[in-house]
Order: structure tokens, then C-alpha cells, then sequence
């Protein structure tokens, strides 16, 4: 049944030049990913598996792209040199090949071989990444958080906050959870990510290779501000992005004396996990231009200093505390000092969204006063 | 020939009901399956108007590091509702219930699907699902993407809510679709027409239809979960109750890894009838096309964890579900070389439905290629949740189905309004379509590898460029789908005149008039070939009568 005249058939003109022609042109690009640096379509390495990601990436680009040099240029040369000629009459019809036995099984094994071989080496380099890990390595553990990170380590007290500091060549173990929703901590010139799942840990391996300040991308969407949850991303009116957070890769002597420092300033912090307060806030002594600097830094990125309906996450908080048409706070108290420094303190979640607590912004009862006092300036 | 082998459903094939009158008898709750399928894709198409205009929101916002077009939460509900649509809306329905309504009976030669009633449900439930996911807007809509996360998608407003109720009736939809399409293929085939000569396009139809009704359930299970769990607070998905948000994902990726076949088989399957008609030769390798279909869709149940590498899959689950993924690529690789193969040797015809076949083996293979990157455990830790992905995904979907899509419009667009599109404008269509489409989705592949995250209203300044390139490509885009729809108006009231069969092909529906009757077959006829061999008379007999004015016994036997 099987009409198999290919064989009878010729190829078609240039067939053979324009096969040597992929060839070379799929030569080029294997040379091309091999030798071209890395840069340009990736950022920096900084870590010890990145090297062989960057390999796997190599190889898997350069076969790529010879595979797709082939499918494209034959469709291209086939388009070309079988195309219905002007006044062909339609019913001309072209080769009546069905199949070819032969053909079908090289094109089922040879993708089968390539198959095989990217496993293999797929494996060998999960094996690196996973499991293969020494295992005297520095313990850290990443918080994920609407919108920051936040970090413990062994020996320093409570949280450390802002940048994450590692020492150049100890092996890390970073195990992530999260206080709310699903984050990731993503940090490109380590080539690793791991998703920050509440109720879960999960944990990457790896050993900074390479001094410097490297941003971490959150690329789990966890809200609002997921977006700013990025070191890269610039502040608004020139200001730094409040959500940049950086691992910073320190020579050992500089980790050394971070880490102590951490050590003292949390000397007496708990290492219970963030939860509100409670106890009322003195709110005597308040220093409004300590607050108006508290407030750029931890509460711009979700306030306005506007009206009440201008927002960004929360209301714009201009007149808050004078505004007769806004006689109460978003939780129903009614807007008076006290009860600011209550929100403030324990936090609140209404229809407007999710204000954090103090733990959770980072604020002592002194803050607090120094922010009311400020908020009253606002008229 | 041994034909009796092959039932054709007894008495129901046979019998003819006379045409029901009236506009809304006819046109609107109608049980043919030509005017569902065209009411499918009438609706498919509005919705793909409304979920691109999101799209070009988004790109919008981005023409600039610091956004500034809509507010960081308006955007977010922008994208969700795009994704969602562009999958849920769109792309299935054109794809299962539009093309598979319109095509698959007449390829089989049955006068209608197996169950006509459930048919027009399944049709009604979906424009009643989508104007719900739509109205989510008017309530806070869905934040977390097309993929809804817990525990995000449980704090996110009360449109989260509608999202899961608008999808788990369009799921409704597509297992009722498959149900039937599987009875219909199973009980309804001419005689002759056994599966070893069944068109190609009824092949990807088979393939589909029992993802449609299994991976479907798990959707629907894990979305009936997620909205108790935010309407009564019954504890699925959140961990600080003791519930879960891995296992919403699983579930998730249980059906939307089977649901991207459900989005790319039935492509392959016009494809597949596409590139042999207008080469003028038969495809090559029918039966490892039609094997590989089945190959991909049993394969793609068992990797949809390849979604879930950073999520916290034991790191030894990882292997067995990047290996397995990297084999799915070996049956889709010998389809691509088999349509290759099928160019070879052609007499081919670059109408503008071929090239939109073409142009989809070109970029859907790109997409093929970077699912393999993806697959790769050590890769996708850098690149998942990146701008890679959304890369990769679009190049399928959008270089593979809406390619494909568009392919079959320009091809099957005759058949259903007896009206020939526009080459002139289907030109146009093409190019800037192509064009457009590279330059917005090509310089993702590097803007995620650099590290750009996915879902985020603001970037990076340094990738201001490739960023503003993208977005003006994708008005160039959009444009071209506008061509498209200016063709469709245009076409139907002006387009040339088709006649039963202007490409030439070779399959059952292109033997009966354009439109068919609302009987399709006057008699249903008997097969007893391939119908590829363009060499060969046509292997059919009973059709004699069709292009006749012999009139047809209403109600017969
Ligand atoms: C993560 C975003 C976020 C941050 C950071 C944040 N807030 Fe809020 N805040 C909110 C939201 C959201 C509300 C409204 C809650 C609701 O009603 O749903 C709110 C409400 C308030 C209110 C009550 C406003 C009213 O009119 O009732 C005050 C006062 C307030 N925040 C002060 C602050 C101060 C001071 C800081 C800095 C320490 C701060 N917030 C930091 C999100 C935030
Ligand atoms: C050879 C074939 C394919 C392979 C190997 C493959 C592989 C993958 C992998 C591993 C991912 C996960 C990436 C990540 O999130 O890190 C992915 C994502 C995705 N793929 Fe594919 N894929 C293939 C074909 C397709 C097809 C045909 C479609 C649809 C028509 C598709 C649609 C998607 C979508 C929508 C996503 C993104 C899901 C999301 O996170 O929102 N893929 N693919
Ligand atoms: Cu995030
Ligand atoms: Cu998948």
C-alpha cells in the first residue's frame, strides 16, 4: 500500500548546498554560544553552581539552535524551490510520497540520542545543585513578607533586616518560608531560586564566589507592591525603593564584622516570630521631624502624603488626624492620637487592604510616638 | 472492502429532521452543530477583542521602567484577566468547540454531533462564564494571574471568587464538549471511515476531547475548593488552618499542563490538513502524526509538575518529571519533520491560510525548543516566574494555537459562509502579524534571562528598550488582528464566491456544498481510503447527489 518512490524522485535543485549551508550556519551558532561571554544574555555569575547552569544553558542553546537552524532553513528552501509556479494549473500535484521508513527512523532516534544525552547531563548538574551540597555550610534562614525579606542567622538574635550579608567561599544552606503569602527569593547572578511558601521550607545551596552587592527579585506574585519587590527597581522622586534588598557577598573579615554588629543591635531582640505588640504606646516626647524621616522610609511606599482617597496601597494620609469629614480611622476608631498609634502598633486589615503591624514595618513604641507627632504636622 | 465493521449510530445518522424554523430556532438555540460551532467562535472572537485590549494595557504600561499608565493593582487585575480569558475564553473554545463543532462531523460524515442538546448547553454555559469573569471587574477583580496562588487568590478581592465560578463553568463547558465529541468520533463515523483513514484534524479532536473530560475534573475539584475556602472559610489552601497551597498548585498544573495540549492538538490536527492540501501531496507519515497526537496526550498527564520546580517538589520528584517532559519533545518533534517532510517535493500553494501553517511550524518550534530549556531543573530555577516563560508560553500559544487558529479561519472560512476571505488584506494579515508577534515576544527570551520577573507593573530602567520595542511591536499586533476582523466583515459580504471546494481538498466536508445543508449529506456516504492521496479518484461513494438540486427525503429512512 505504502506508494514509497522518494528514492525515485531527485531531491530537489541545491538540496545538498543548501544542507552544507545549515550545517556551517549551525556550526556558527554552536561557536557562537560557546564562545560569546555569558553577559550578554545573562547577568554576572556570583555563586558556585551558576557556572554549570551557564554550561547547561550553552549547550542546550547551541543544539537549539542547530536544530532550528535545520527546521527553519529547510521550510525556507522548501517554501522556495517547491512553490507552485506562475500558471501551474492547480490541479498539478506534487511528489506522492507518503512515508519513508528509513527517514522517520532516524528523526525518532537521533532526537531520542539527544534526549538521552540532556538528561544525563541535566541530571549531573541537579545532582550538584541538590544534592550534592557540602555539608558544613552557613545555615541562613530567608522570611518572605508583604514586601521584604527578612533574614536569621545562627548567633544573631531575632531578625536581621535590609541586606543579606555572606561570607566569599563558605558554602550557604538558605532554607525560605514565608509570614503570608507565596514569594520567591530570586537572585539572577546566582542562578537560584526558591519559592517562599507558608508552611513550607525550601532550601537552596550554593558558594558565594564572587564579591559584590546583587540584587534579590521577588518572582512569586504576593501583592501590591510585588513589583517593588525587586532591588532593581529605582524609588519614586529619586529615592531608594524602599522593597531593594541585596545580598552582599563580603570578604570574610567584612562578613566577620557585620555579623557582630547584627549581634549587638539584636542583643536583646526575640526570636519569636513577628506578632503584634500589645500595651499602649506612650506617646509623650514625640520628635515630628524624626518621624517625617521614619515616615519616607517605611510607610511612602504604601502612603501618600494626600487626601484620604489618593492611594497607593493605603489612603493618602494628609489631614488624618484633622479632617472633620473623616471624623474615624479605616478600623472605626475614632481618629484621635491614640488611635493612631493603636493602627500603627497592631496593624489592621480592612476593605482597603493590609496595613502591617509594628513588628512587621519595623517600628519601636518610640517610632511610634515620633510618627503620631509627625502625622499631626499634616494638616 | 469490509465496511460493516464500522457502525454509524443505526437510525440516528440516517434519519433526517426537517430544519427547524424561526431566527432564534435556527440561529440562536440552535442544536446544529455548524451554527454552534460559528457561535463559538463569533463569541471566542469578541473575547479575544476584549482580552487583547488588556494585553495592550499591559504593554502600555510598560512602555516605561515606572509604569504610570494604570495604578500597580489596576494591573494586576489587567493581566489576570487577560491570561484567563486569553486561555479559558479564547483559545479553547475557538480551538475544541468552534473549529471541532464546525469540522469534525462533516470530516467523520455524521449529520450532526452525537448529542445536539448537550451541544447547545455546553455552547450557552460559555458566553454566561465569560461575562462573569468579565463582571469580576466590576468587584475587585482576580490579582494572582491566570494561575491564582493561594493563599494570594484567598486575600485578593471578591472578584477572586467570580474568577473560580466563571472557570469552573467553562470547565462545565469543555467536559460536556468532550463527552461528546468522544461519542460522536466513537459512534457516528461513516461507513469506511475507520480510525486508520480518519482525517487528521478528527485525530487531534480524538486526542483531545479526554483531556477535555479528565484533566477538566481536577480544575474544577481544586476551583470548587478555592471558592468554599473564600466564601465559608473552609480550610483547603490556607496553612495557618492546616491547609495547603501546594496542593492547589498540583491540582492547577494537573489540568493546565493537559489543558496547553487541549490548546495546541487541535492546531496540529488543521495543520495537518492545511499543509497537504495546499502542497498537493499527501502528509507525510499520517499514522505517526496520528499516534504521536495520542503519544503527546497520554505524555502530557504525567509532567505537570515541571511547573512546580521551585515550589517545593522533593528534589528527587524533580527528575522523573524533567525527563518525562523532555520526552514529550520527541513525538512533537516528528510531527514538525513530518510537515517539513510534507513540503518536500510539493507543488505549494502560498495562499494565506499556508502561510499562516508555515508560519506556525516556524514559531512554534521555537516555543517546542524553549519548553526544553524550561524543562531542564537547573535552567528553570533561574528562569521560572521570569519573563522567559512568558516567552515560551506565548510562542506556543500564540505562534502555535492563534497561528493555527487564524490558518484554519482563512481555510475553513468558505465552508462556513460559502465566501472566500481576502487574500489581499489575509497578506497584510500575515506580515505584520508574523513581524509584530517576533518583535513583541522574542526580546522576552533575554529580558527574563537578565531578570525581568514576570507579573510586575514596573522594571528595571536598563530594560527600557527591549521593553518599549516590545510594546510597539505589539501594536503592530494588534493591528494586524484589526486586518483580521476588517477581512471577516468585509469578506462576508463581498468575498468571492467559494463553491463547495476552492482549495482543492480532499477531506469529506469539502465534497458537499459551502454551507452545507443544515442535513450536511443527503446520503451519508462510504469510505475507503485515506483521504490524502492526491493522485488517486476520491474514496468516497454516495456523494453523487450532493452538488445536485435533487431534493433530500425530510424524515426518511
Ligand atoms: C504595606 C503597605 C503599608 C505600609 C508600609 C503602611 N501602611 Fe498604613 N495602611 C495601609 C493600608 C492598606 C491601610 C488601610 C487599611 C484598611 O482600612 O483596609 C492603612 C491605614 C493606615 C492608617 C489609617 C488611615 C485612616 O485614615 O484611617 C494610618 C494612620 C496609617 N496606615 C499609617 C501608616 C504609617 C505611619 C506607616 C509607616 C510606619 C504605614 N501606615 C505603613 C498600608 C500600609
Ligand atoms: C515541547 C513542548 C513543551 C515543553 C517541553 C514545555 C515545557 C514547559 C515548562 C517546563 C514550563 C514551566 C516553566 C516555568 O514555569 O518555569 C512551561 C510553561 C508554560 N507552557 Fe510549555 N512546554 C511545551 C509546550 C507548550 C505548549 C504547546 C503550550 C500551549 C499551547 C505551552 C504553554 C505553556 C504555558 C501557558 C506555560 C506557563 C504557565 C504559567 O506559569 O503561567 N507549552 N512549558
Ligand atoms: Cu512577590
Ligand atoms: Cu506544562
Amino acid at each position: 500500500m505504502v506508494e514509497n518512490r522518494a528514492s525515485a524522485v531527485r531531491l530537489g535543485r541545491g538540496f545538498w548546498s543548501v544542507t552544507l549551508l545549515f550545517a556551517v550556519l549551525s556550526v556558527l551558532a554552536i561557536v557562537f554560544w560557546y564562545w560569546t561571554p555569558i553577559g550578554i544574555v545573562m547577568p554576572v555569575v556570583a555563586a558556585q553552581p551558576g557556572i554549570q547552569i551557564d554550561d547547561l544553558f550553552r549547550f542546550m542553546a547551541a543544539s537549539g539552535s542547530a536544530l532550528y537552524i535545520f527546521v527553519v532553513g529547510y521550510i525556507i528552501y522548501f517554501a522556495v524551490a517547491f512553490r507552485a509556479r506562475k500558471g501551474e494549473p492547480y490541479d498539478s500535484i506534487g511528489v506522492q510520497v507518503h512515508d519513508n521508513h528509513k527517514l522517520e527512523f532516524w528523526w525518532t532516534l537521533i532526537p531520542t540520542l539527544f534526549v538521552v544525552l540532556l538528561s544525563i547531563l541535566s541530571v549531573r548538574i541537579w545532582y550538584g545543585i541538590q544534592i550534592a551540597q557540602p555539608a558544613n555550610g552557613l545555615v541562613v534562614e530567608g522570611l518572605g513578607h508583604q514586601w521584604y525579606y527578612t533574614f536569621r542567622y545562627p548567633g544573631i538574635n531575632g531578625e536581621v533586616t535590609g541586606e543579606m550579608h555572606l561570607p566569599l567561599g563558605q558554602p550557604v544552606v538558605l532554607n525560605v518560608t514565608s509570614s503570608d503569602v507565596i514569594h520567591s527569593f530570586w537572585v539572577p547572578d546566582i542562578r537560584l531560586k526558591a519559592d517562599m511558601v507558608p508552611g513550607l521550607v525550601n532550601t537552596i545551596r550554593f558558594t558565594p564566589t564572587r564579591l559584590g552587592k546583587y540584587p534579590i527579585i521577588c518572582t512569586e506574585f504576593c501583592g501590591t507592591r510585588h513589583g517593588w519587590m525587586n532591588a532593581t527597581i529605582p524609588g519614586a522622586n529619586g529615592q531608594p525603593n524602599p522593597g531593594a534588598q541585596f545580598v552582599v557577598i563580603d570578604t570574610p573579615a567584612n562578613f566577620q564584622k557585620w555579623y557582630h554588629a547584627w549581634q549587638i543591635k539584636n542583643a536583646h531582640a526575640s526570636n519569636a516570630l513577628p506578632t503584634a505588640s500589645t500595651g499602649t504606646v506612650s506617646l509623650a516626647g514625640g520628635d515630628a521631624n524624626a518621624g517625617k524621616a521614619l515616615f519616607a522610609q517605611k510607610c511612602s511606599a504604601c502612603h501618600a502624603i494626600g487626601p484620604f482617597s489618593q492611594r497607593i496601597v493605603g489612603p493618602g494620609l494628609k489631614g488624618v488626624l484633622h479632617d472633620p469629614s473623616h471624623p474615624n480611622l479605616v478600623d472605626g476608631d475614632p481618629a484621635t492620637p491614640a488611635d493612631v498609634a493603636k493602627i500603627l502598633q497592631q496593624g489592621y486589615k480592612g476593605d482597603i487592604g493590609m496595613m502591617p503591624n509594628a513588628t512587621a514595618n519595623g517600628l519601636s513604641n518610640k517610632d511610634i510616638a515620633n510618627l503620631v507627632a509627625y502625622l499631626k504636622t499634616l494638616k | 472492502m469490509s465496511t460493516a465493521a464500522v457502525s454509524h449510530g443505526g437510525g440516528i445518522a440516517d434519519h433526517i429532521h426537517p430544519e427547524p424554523q424561526g431566527f432564534i430556532r435556527r440561529y440562536v438555540f440552535s442544536i446544529d452543530h455548524k451554527i454552534i460551532g460559528i457561535q463559538y467562535l463569533i463569541t471566542g472572537f469578541v473575547f479575544l477583542v476584549l482580552a487583547g485590549l488588556l494585553a495592550e494595557v499591559i504593554r502600555t504600561q510598560l512602555l516605561h521602567a515606572n509604569g504610570g499608565f494604570v495604578s500597580a493593582d489596576t494591573y494586576n487585575e489587567v493581566y489576570s484577566v487577560h491570561g484567563s480569558a486569553m486561555v479559558w475564553l479564547v483559545i479553547i473554545p475557538l480551538i475544541t468547540g468552534g473549529f471541532g463543532n464546525v469540522i469534525m462531523p462533516l470530516q467523520i460524515g455524521a449529520r450532526d454531533v452525537a448529542f445536539p442538546w448537550l451541544n447547545m448547553l455546553s455552547f450557552w454555559i460559555f458566553p454566561v462564564a465569560g461575562l462573569m469573569l468579565f463582571s469580576s471587574f466590576l468587584m475587585g477583580a482576580p490579582v494572582a494571574g491566570w494561575t491564582e496562588y493561594p493563599p494570594m487568590s484567598l486575600q485578593a478581592g471578591a472578584g477572586t471568587s467570580m474568577w473560580a465560578a466563571a472557570i469552573f463553568l467553562v470547565g462545565v463547558s469543555s467536559t460536556l464538549t468532550g463527552i461528546n465529541f468522544v461519542v460522536t468520533m466513537f459512534q457516528m463515523r461513516a461507513p469506511g471511515m475507520t480510525f486508520t483513514r480518519m482525517p487528521l484534524f478528527c485525530w487531534a479532536q480524538l486526542a483531545t476531547a479526554p483531556l477535555l473530560m479528565i484533566a477538566t475534573t481536577a480544575l474544577a475539584a481544586a476551583l470548587a475548593a478555592l471558592f468554599m475556602e473564600r466564601q465559608f472559610g473552609v480550610p483547603f489552601y490556607d496553612p495557618t488552618k492546616g491547609g495547603s497551597p501546594i496542593m492547589w498548585q498540583h491540582m492547577f498544573w494537573f489540568y493546565s499542563h493537559p489543558a496547553v495540549y487541549i490548546m495546541i492538538l487541535p492546531a496540529f490536527g488543521m495543520i495537518s490538513e492545511i499543509i497537504p492540501t495546499f502542497a498537493r501531496k499527501p502528509i507525510f507519515g499520517y499514522k505517526m502524526i496520528a499516534f504521536s497526537s495520542m503519544a503527546i496526550a497520554l505524555a502530557g498527564f504525567m509532567v505537570w509538575a515541571h511547573h512546580m520546580f521551585t515550589s517545593g517538589l522533593a528534589p528527587y520528584l524533580q527528575l522523573p518529571f524533567m525527563i518525562l517532559t523532555f520526552t514529550i519533545a520527541i513525538p512533537t518533534g516528528v510531527k514538525i519533520f513530518s510537515w517539513v517532510a510534507t513540503l518536500w517535493g510539493g507543488k505549494i500553494h502560498f495562499t494565506t491560510s499556508m502561510m499562516f501553517a508555515v508560519g506556525f511550524l516556524a514559531l512554534f518550534t521555537l516555543g517546542g525548543i524553549t519548553g526544553i530549556f524550561l524543562a531542564a531543573v537547573p535552567f528553570d530555577l533561574h528562569v521560572h516566574g521570569t519573563y522567559f516563560v512568558v516567552a515560551h508560553f506565548h510562542y506556543v500559544l500564540v505562534g502555535g494555537s492563534l497561528m493555527g487558529i487564524f490558518a484554519g479561519m482563512y481555510f475553513y472560512f468558505p465552508k462556513m459562509s460559502g465566501r472566500l476571505m481576502s487574500e489581499k488584506i489575509g497578506k497584510w494579515h500575515f506580515w505584520l502579524f508574523f513581524i509584530g508577534f517576533n518583535g513583541t515576544f522574542l526580546p522576552q527570551h533575554w529580558l527574563g534571562m537578565l531578570g525581568m520577573p514576570r507579573r510586575v507593573p514596573t522594571y528595571d530602567p536598563q530594560f527600557t528598550f527591549w521593553n518599549q520595542f516590545s510594546s510597539i511591536s505589539s501594536y503592530v499586533m494588534t493591528f494586524a488582528i484589526l486586518l483580521f476582523f476588517i477581512n471577516i466583515l468585509v469578506s462576508l459580504r463581498n468575498g468571492k464566491k467559494a463553491g463547495p471546494n476552492p482549495w482543492g481538498a480532499r477531506t469529506l466536508e469539502w465534497q458537499i456544498p459551502s454551507p452545507p445543508h443544515y442535513y450536511n449529506f443527503k446520503h451519508i456516504p462510504t469510505v475507503y481510503g485515506l483521504p490524502y492521496d492526491f493522485s488517486q479518484p476520491l474514496p468516497y461513494k454516495g456523494l453523487e447527489e450532493e452538488l445536485t438540486d435533487t431534493p433530500v427525503a425530510v424524515g426518511a429512512h
